[in-house]
């Protein structure tokens, strides 16, 4: 749990984390998505799953800070554009021996589950992206949150962890079926 | 709290020896542990799937950004013409 990422803590440094990048990087990918024969809306979709997947690595500390960006973000998406267009092949094929099977209408309870954690539980599972996911250093967040230390930011972590386990419990034994 | 901390270490694999040993004994003599474990378990992927949902909605915001404010007009041409004709 290596903590070096430099994306920022606050919303606004955050945001230009991401355009900074987008500037860098969308170029070249959406240049090759085009010459591959790939939309506007491709690129983007490509583009953004690449970053989920670059912000990942930074934010676990397993890359390094300013390897050539624009070359890692390429890279992905070069990989995600072929990874994609034999999906497509494949669903092709899918969707013509399955083309009489009606999609059943109904709401995953894993979607239920999420949506009531947004909704009722937002400031604990905000805390605990800020911890797990993005991994800031534990004086960022008690300042992020307004906390008066490390120490009680790291209390809140862990009572939120409690009590989004216990939710997701009684949530998960109540909808049946999510864990799949 | 501290419970939740050694099922964290032990689930990220950074227990230290002390601790490990300490956790072993705490699952043969507690028998809640085990399903604690598998619930925190689960809740890290909840964890990083609702984490993942805001940060698309993030990227999906810089993105509407760039592509309408009158500042990144530039930048959006550039995009855009890389599409044109075809």
């Amino acid at each position: 749990m290596a903590q070096q990422n430099d994306f920022g803590s606050a919303p606004a440094q955050r945001e230009q984390f991401f355009i900074n990048l987008y500037k860098k990087a969308f170029p070249k990918v959406a240049g090759y998505v085009s010459k591959m024969g790939g939309s506007f809306d491709e690129a983007k979709d490509i583009f953004q799953d690449a970053l989920v997947i670059y912000y990942e690595k930074l934010a676990a500390g397993s890359l390094a800070l300013h390897v050539n960006e624009q070359a890692y973000l390429l890279g992905i998406s070069k990989h995600l554009w072929s990874k994609k267009f034999r999906e497509n092949v494949l669903q092709t094929d899918l969707d013509a021996a399955f083309d009489t099977i009606e999609t059943e209408q109904h709401q995953p309870s894993s979607i239920k589950l999420m949506h009531y954690l947004e909704t009722a539980g937002e400031k604990c599972m905000e805390i605990l992206k800020a911890f797990y996911y993005d991994n800031l250093p534990a004086q960022t967040i008690a300042t992020l949150f307004g906390y008066s230390g490390i120490r009680s930011a790291t209390v809140q972590k862990y009572k939120c962890m409690e009590k989004v386990r216990e939710t997701i419990k009684e949530k998960s034994l109540a909808y049946e079926d999510f864990i799949e | 709290m501290n419970e939740i901390k050694l099922i964290d270490d032990h689930l990220f694999g950074i227990s230290d020896p002390a601790d490990a040993l300490l956790f072993d004994a705490m699952v043969i003599l507690d028998n809640t542990l085990p399903e604690k474990i598998v619930w925190q378990q689960n809740t890290h992927t909840v964890i990083q799937q609702y984490s993942r949902k805001r940060l698309k909605a993030e990227l999906d915001n810089v993105h509407q950004k760039l592509f309408s404010e009158p500042r990144h007009k530039r930048f959006r041409q550039k995009i855009l013409n890389l599409f044109l004709n075809r």
